[in-house]
């Protein structure tokens, strides 16, 4: 089972965010709840925390801007 | 917080265990929207959590609930089963209201959580139609209408606060003031110092408590729903707290420094009570850490069922606009529905006010839900004389209003909710602009907003003044184009005293809501024999007024005896026109139409409301599409010239369709 990760819409009026930074290596375990990566938006920037626990698995570059929607990572049971 | 807790221990523990389903319910929205899992707009009600929470415990499933589309604590505290509340929120089929709604509208009339408005202010009005039934009804429900502070600048609120102060209604007005108007706070967008002081204007009491203090809340709370419950009328409560979050999205308000949003961090209700249930001994950190994983494992399982529950499909996009789906006007679709009997009982001679009056009083007898709110229906019996004597008849179901439309249409609403079958009387068409929200954003759309959950069976009845000359541009227009344009109403329009009764009291006893318009220039003129007894009239059936072979006039209203006195000169030149009066606008009966204009392979259709984007143009191109080869012209469409209605008589003579300007324009397609 795996839970993907998207950019998401946080607020009305977003439809892009930019994934500024990973903060946790590429196939490390997280703990729900654990800050996984930074999203910067027009409004602001905000820690990312993992929605389950498991294995993280990058699927896009930091530093580049995508729309709402496109998967940008999963997180798959360890 | 007081030293001796002045709760006892089960109740706080209670309240407790209601904030941290709340804040679990919060937590996983924000987490699934933050992954990306879930994408929907989220109005966050973080820092609320107290205020349900301390009420739940104070009502029951009886007791009525209205609230916003920052509301999902209410639901939660009220009993909104969270599968279906997450599987609503996602869109999806298992949804309380089929994925339909979505979390600003939800309804749960099982939980007593009735309607959820995205209107600012707009349930208060509605929430005074619940509070009415119960009082009518002699059950000691109280109704608790939950707004924002921001809502206290909006009229809906006003309205209705006045009308509950003069019906004494059981109903608590409940402002969440979390300080702040959307993005606005409060010092910018009103120079009242509080909220609660507004009530005393009103002639009831205003009460301002510490929302985020469930122990102060809920004792407040308690004394006040015991009063409202005993039948003396409404309270107005302030309920101080503090929105930690942004208007809608995921994150922190944006509108608090780093000190104070710290400090309301510090002071949120949810850590707070449950640190209190800790030094209090009410509870070892063991029970509170079993009261969080239970509510954590509720929310889990509703999440993840919500999550398998699929999305509503197309197959429901036409269901739910009406009690049945034929109703809804579809290319393609005309059924044929019967029309009315003969009527061979007794008839007595009447014009339509009487006729309109003979209704009313054959509801009243037929149903104790029926009542009658409208203003100046008292004891002076109706501006337009259709409640003569009934007043005094029938006591308070005759209910004479403030000057106040979205009240009253708010009332009407709101009763019908719980099955009464109110009857409103908008006095002039016109007015509807100032209900427009009440009708089109509300009634209409709440059998489709609750996926079927709730309905509103009203009637409304309003006079279109147009054609007498002398009313000038704000009472003589024909607004049923408004209306027409808003799926989920019915409306008609007689021409007959006859008519108008036996709509009306198919209006009456109809599931979906209503609106009959009632054209001055026949209110009094014309007499006929009309039924006596329970006479209707099936709506969505139209009726040939006169009988021809070269052209189709397909008229309503008064324009009804325009287009006859028209036929009647064409006649004499020897152009033989068939006569349809629509009498019901929607359902529209298209087999009818379609009918005759095969039959004559002309069609004129002929109104008093503005011809451009009016209801001919649309019976007109459908008719063009339908019979295309059949035509000998194309169906055109005659009404009102496009600017407001005049003061002058030449004026208005001349915009409006008459026998002579439609016996010209027949004259034309006949050529």
């Amino acid at each position: 089972m795996s839970t993907p990760l998207t950019i998401p819409k946080l607020q009305m009026s977003t439809t892009e965010g930019t994934l500024a930074e990973w903060l946790v290596d590429d196939g490390a375990l997280v703990e729900e709840g654990q800050p996984i990566y930074c999203l910067e938006t027009d409004k602001s920037v905000q820690e990312i925390e993992a929605p389950e626990s498991g294995r993280l698995v990058q699927k896009a570059a930091a530093g580049e801007t995508y729309p709402v929607g496109t998967e940008i990572g999963e997180i798959t049971s360890a | 917080m007081a030293k001796n807790l002045a709760i006892d221990h089960d109740t706080l523990r209670e309240i407790y265990r209601q904030m941290s389903r709340i804040h679990e319910v919060d937590k996983a929205i924000q987490a699934g929207l933050s992954s990306g899992k879930f994408q929907f707009t989220y109005w966050p009600l973080t820092g609320q959590e107290a205020i349900p929470a301390s009420i739940a415990p104070l009502i029951t499933e009886k007791d009525y609930m209205v609230t916003i589309y920052r509301g999902i604590h209410d639901q939660v505290a009220k009993g909104v089963p969270l599968k279906g509340l997450f599987a609503e929120a996602l869109g999806r089929v298992d949804g309380v209201n089929k994925g339909k709604g979505g979390s600003p509208h939800i309804s749960d009339p099982g939980s007593g959580s009735m309607l959820t408005t995205a209107i600012v202010g707009a349930g208060a009005p509605i929430a005074n139609g619940l509070a009415l039934a119960s009082k009518m009804r002699g059950t000691n429900a109280v109704t608790i209408v939950n707004f924002g502070d921001g809502a206290t600048s909006i009229g809906a609120i006003h309205e209705a606060m006045n009308l509950a102060g003069i019906w004494k209604l059981p109903v608590i007005f409940l402002c969440q003031n979390n300080q702040m108007g959307e993005y606005t706070p409060i010092p910018e967008y009103t120079a009242s110092v509080d909220f609660a002081g507004r009530a005393a204007g009103y002639g009831f009491k205003g009460v301002k408590l510490d929302g985020n203090d469930p122990v102060v809340f809920h004792n407040g709370m308690k004394s006040i729903i015991d009063e409202v419950r005993k039948g003396n009328g409404p309270v107005f409560v302030e309920a101080l707290t503090l929105r930690l979050g942004p208007h809608a999205g995921v994150g922190d308000t944006n509108h608090l420094s780093k000190e104070d949003l710290a400090a309301a961090k510090a002071a949120w209700p949810v850590p707070c009570t449950r640190a209190l249930l800790l030094e209090k001994g009410i509870c070892t950190e063991e029970e509170l850490a079993r009261i969080d994983e239970d509510a954590r494992a509720e929310v889990k399982e509703a999440v993840a069922a919500a999550l398998k529950s699929e999305v509503t499909g197309e197959d429901e996009m036409l269901l739910d606009v009406y009690a049945d789906p034929t109703v809804v006007p579809q290319r393609g679709q005309r059924d044929k529905r019967a029309a009315e009997a003969p009527h061979t009982g007794e008839t007595r001679e009447m014009a339509m006010f009487q006729a309109i009056q003979d209704a009313q009083e054959m509801a009243l007898q037929l149903d104790d839900n029926v009542i009658f709110l409208g203003e100046d229906i008292g004891a002076s019996g109706g501006v337009f004389r259709c409640f003569q004597g009934m007043q005094a008849k029938w006591g308070e179901r005759i209910r004479p209003t403030p000057i106040a439309e979205q009240a009253i249409i708010g009332a009407a609403t709101g009763a019908a909710l719980v099955g009464m079958r109110p009857v409103a009387e908008i006095m002039f068409c016109d007015f509807m602009g100032v209900c427009l929200d009440q009708v089109v954003n509300h009634a209409a759309k709440q059998r489709y907003m609750s996926g079927g959950a709730t309905h509103v069976p009203m009637t409304i009845r309003t006079i279109a003044g147009g054609g007498i000359g002398g009313f000038g541009a704000q009472h003589s227009q024909s607004t049923e184009a408004w209306l027409l344009h808003t799926p989920g109403l019915k409306i008609v329009y007689p021409s007959t005293p006859t008519e108008a009764k036996g709509l009306l009291l198919s209006c009456i006893f109809d599931e979906d809501p209503c609106v009959q318009f009632e054209s001055m220039m026949l209110t009094y003129t014309t007499k006929e024999e009309v039924p006596l007894g329970d006479y209707r009239i099936p709506l969505g059936v139209a009726k040939v007024k006169r009988e021809g072979t070269d052209v189709t006039l397909i008229t309503y209203g008064w324009q009804v005896m325009q287009c006859l006195a028209a036929a009647e000169e064409l006649a004499k030149e020897g152009i033989s026109a068939e006569v349809i009066d629509l009498r019901t606008l929607l359902p529209l009966d298209y087999d009818r139409i379609l009918t005759s204009v095969e039959k004559t392979g002309r069609a004129l259709v002929v109104h008093a409301a503005t011809e451009f984007c009016g209801l001919g143009a649309e019976i007109a191109s459908t008719i063009n599409e339908t019979l295309f080869s059949k035509l000998k012209a194309p169906a055109s469409r005659f009404g009102a010239a496009y600017a407001p209605i005049a003061y002058s008589k030449i004026i208005e003579t001349a915009q409006i369709p008459h026998a002579g300007t439609i016996a010209a324009r027949v004259r034309e397609l006949c050529k």
